[in-house]
């Protein structure tokens, strides 16, 4: 008991160099702007207050459009990409001792569901792109 | 070595596969079916969810258990005992009504009807799911699986902002529960080294000193997620608004199902995985209980009868009001010898609350046939314009009462009661009977508007009724099954001068709607039904109350 006591204290103290970092990183920030704001000459005018854009002159309105079909496209994706994550683990075991058949038919299952998945995106049309 | 793979018992499993695979069939079929033929998709869904409950007669031995470890100490993930398909027939029989009062929104509201009934099916079959999962896993998933298409459910009117608004409420805070919930429950296998429920048990009885702090926690967060579902204060504000915003069906089926799945889950993690830190989550759950009853029935008694939604809104609030009723067998169980004993009573009241809350709301869709405003002004004098479903609304009320006629709600309140007094939780007990004591206020008004006399009818509904009397499709459906003859405006309450008064709204109304939908009618009957048959002989679900159904 007293030794993992001991391992738990050391693991734990580990964290505090993570804690002492983060404080620095704050003060680091904090420090240099509560200086910059108080050390420099405040001018300003209208160019001075233009939002910045590479040394060019804004275009145009802050709001802008943007194509909702990506998003649907963007949905599809994450959903291939989670099959993804079972998939991985699935197939380093598959083939070890104690799982067999059974288990290759279960992944085949979960891919029916997912199909089933694009099956619909399909026949509701957002597989096209006009 | 012993292979790994877990063997299935698909008759265990069957009520809940039954539903999840009608809802994958209703699905993929409304892709390939023309749009006059879909109809045809809410008759499916019905067909499937009565299969479902067929699919628990075999099982009614309640010794059945499937998914189990194949090495160890074989834990299953899967138990199918009695409390498991009391809760399965409450959930399965709950959709059904859900369903058949669905078929007349879907078709009016043009509700997309395949995705409509495949996020029902699916949330029916996460929430059948739920009371039957042993592991902490699986009831997290299964409580997902539940949630996640009522999200949708809630939001599926299109183009309408006040549904868009409930279904971002809902979303948004349900979603922060299961997050503190799922913290709760990595604590508690960080703290126990088990996702089983009866080894997180066995390991809670012997935590390691150092991480006691850490399991306390755990056991508190992993009662959010489901406390969240069960609307239980300060986890209910997405109530009212997400039932007025949502179909009323779907507000319906929340009320019920949904506070099934919060339920079914607090009482498998409090009674069953956490039960060594009884001492904890009994006070969180005592305090609970007492906070949502009384902030419930205060908030529903403070409802304006002529509000727009108002009758959904004090639904609304009377469900939250149930809820704390529901917690306190549960709290209850922290201060009992016998944990066990005490979950029956929730079950029961459970089972009692479904029927006659399904009820009020298949009746609450009834009275917006003819006038739209979902208001509660809106069922002054139903008795002269339909005295049948007057007086099953007024039975419904009363059970929820807990008052005479609805001698079920009373033997469910008894039942309820008697938890929190032997468990020696009086200061509970004495909560409940002033909170039961307010709720007679809001109950007994509702009743009392049904019997009121026509002449007072407010001016301000008429004009829409009127409305509706005139655009409504005149498609009269032959043999409406509701009787309520023309000329029910003379009713023998109607005395004297207020003949007059009471003709005439007769002709300036339709005294019955042009055409009552049979589904609607089904479900006012089926729900009605059980509602009398349970008063008649409630040792049908009181026998759930005594003894144990794990």
């Amino acid at each position: 008991m007293g030794a993992t006591h001991h391992v738990a204290a050391d693991y734990f103290d580990g964290y505090s160099v993570v804690g002492l970092v983060a404080v620095v990183g704050v003060l680091f920030v904090a420090v240099a702007f509560g200086a910059g704001q108080l050390l420099r000459p405040t001018a300003p005018t209208p160019e001075k207050l233009l939002t910045y854009e590479c040394g060019v002159d804004p275009v145009g309105e802050d709001w802008a459009h943007t194509q909702i079909r990506y998003y649907v496209y963007a949905f599809l994706y994450v959903i291939f990409a989670i099959d993804a994550i079972y998939l991985f683990p699935w197939a380093t075991v598959f083939a070890a001792d104690g799982f067999g058949g059974t288990t290759l038919v279960e992944m085949f299952v979960f891919i029916g569901f997912l199909a089933v998945g694009l099956l619909y995106a399909w026949k509701k049309g957002v597989l096209e792109w006009t | 070595m012993t292979s790994l793979v877990q063997s299935v018992d698909w008759v265990a499993v069957a009520p809940v596969l039954v539903t999840a695979l009608t809802g994958l069939a209703v699905l993929v079929t409304d892709l390939f079916l023309a749009p006059r033929h879909k109809p045809l998709l809410g008759w499916v869904t019905i067909a499937g969810l009565a299969l479902a409950a067929l699919c628990l007669i075999p099982l009614t031995d309640g010794d059945r258990a499937t998914f189990c470890l194949t090495t160890g100490d074989r834990q299953c993930s899967y138990v199918a005992d009695h409390f498991a398909l009391a809760v399965q027939l409450l959930v399965v029989g709950g959709a059904l009504l859900t369903a058949l009062l669905s078929v007349t929104t879907v078709r009016r509201e043009a509700l997309p009807a395949g995705e409509y009934w495949f996020l029902l099916l699916s949330s029916a079959a996460g929430a059948a799911l739920l009371p039957a999962s042993r592991d902490l896993a699986t009831l997290i998933v299964a409580l997902e699986v539940a949630s996640l298409p009522a999200f949708a459910l809630v939001g599926l009117r299109r183009g309408d902002r006040g549904s868009a608004e409930a279904a971002l409420k809902f979303f948004l805070s349900s979603v922060v529960a299961t997050a503190v919930s799922l913290l709760g429950v990595s604590f508690v296998y960080a703290a126990t080294g088990s996702l089983h429920l009866d080894t997180v048990a066995g390991g809670l009885d012997d935590v390691d000193p150092r991480l006691n702090a850490l399991a306390a926690l755990g056991v508190v967060l992993t009662l959010v997620g489901f406390a969240f579902k069960l609307a239980a204060v300060p986890f209910h504000f997405w109530v009212p608004d997400s039932y007025v915003g949502a179909p009323l069906p779907v507000a319906a089926y929340l009320s019920v199902v949904g506070k099934s799945a919060g339920f079914s889950g607090l009482a498998l993690v409090t009674v069953v995985a956490f039960r060594p830190y009884a001492d904890t989550w009994g006070p969180a759950l005592a305090v609970l209980a007492a906070l949502t009853m009384t902030t419930g029935n205060v908030a529903a008694l403070r409802q304006r009868p002529d509000q727009p939604a108002s009758a959904v809104r004090l639904l609304a609030w009377s469900s939250v009001g149930q809820a704390g009723y529901l917690l306190v067998p549960l709290a209850a169980a922290g201060y009992h010898d016998d944990p066990e004993e005490m979950v029956g009573a929730t079950v029961a009241y459970a089972l009692m609350y479904a029927v006659v809350n399904l009820g009020a709301f298949a009746v609450v869709a009834l009275v917006a046939e003819n006038r739209p405003g979902h208001r509660l002004t809106d069922h002054r004098a139903l008795f002269s314009r339909n005295p049948l479903a007057a007086l099953t609304m007024g039975f419904f009320l009363l059970c929820l009462a807990g008052l005479p006629p609805g001698v079920i709600g009373l033997f469910a309140k008894v039942a309820v009661f008697r938890t929190a007094v032997d468990s020696g939780l009086g200061w509970l007990a004495v909560v409940m009977a002033v909170n039961v004591t307010i709720a007679l206020y809001y109950y007994l008004k509702w009743t009392a508007l049904l019997f009121a006399t026509p002449t007072t009818a407010t001016p301000t509904t008429t004009p829409a009724a009127r409305a509706t009397a005139t655009t409504a499709p005149a498609a009269p459906t032959p043999g409406t099954a509701t009787p309520g003859a023309p000329g029910q405006a003379t009713a023998p309450t109607a005395t004297g001068s207020t003949v007059a008064g009471s003709t005439a709204t007769a002709a300036r109304e339709p005294s019955v709607p042009a055409s009552v939908p049979h589904p609607l009618t089904a479900a006012i009957a089926l729900a009605a039904a059980l509602g009398v048959a349970l008063s008649g002989a409630p040792q049908l679900i009181l026998r759930l109350a005594s003894g144990t159904l794990f």
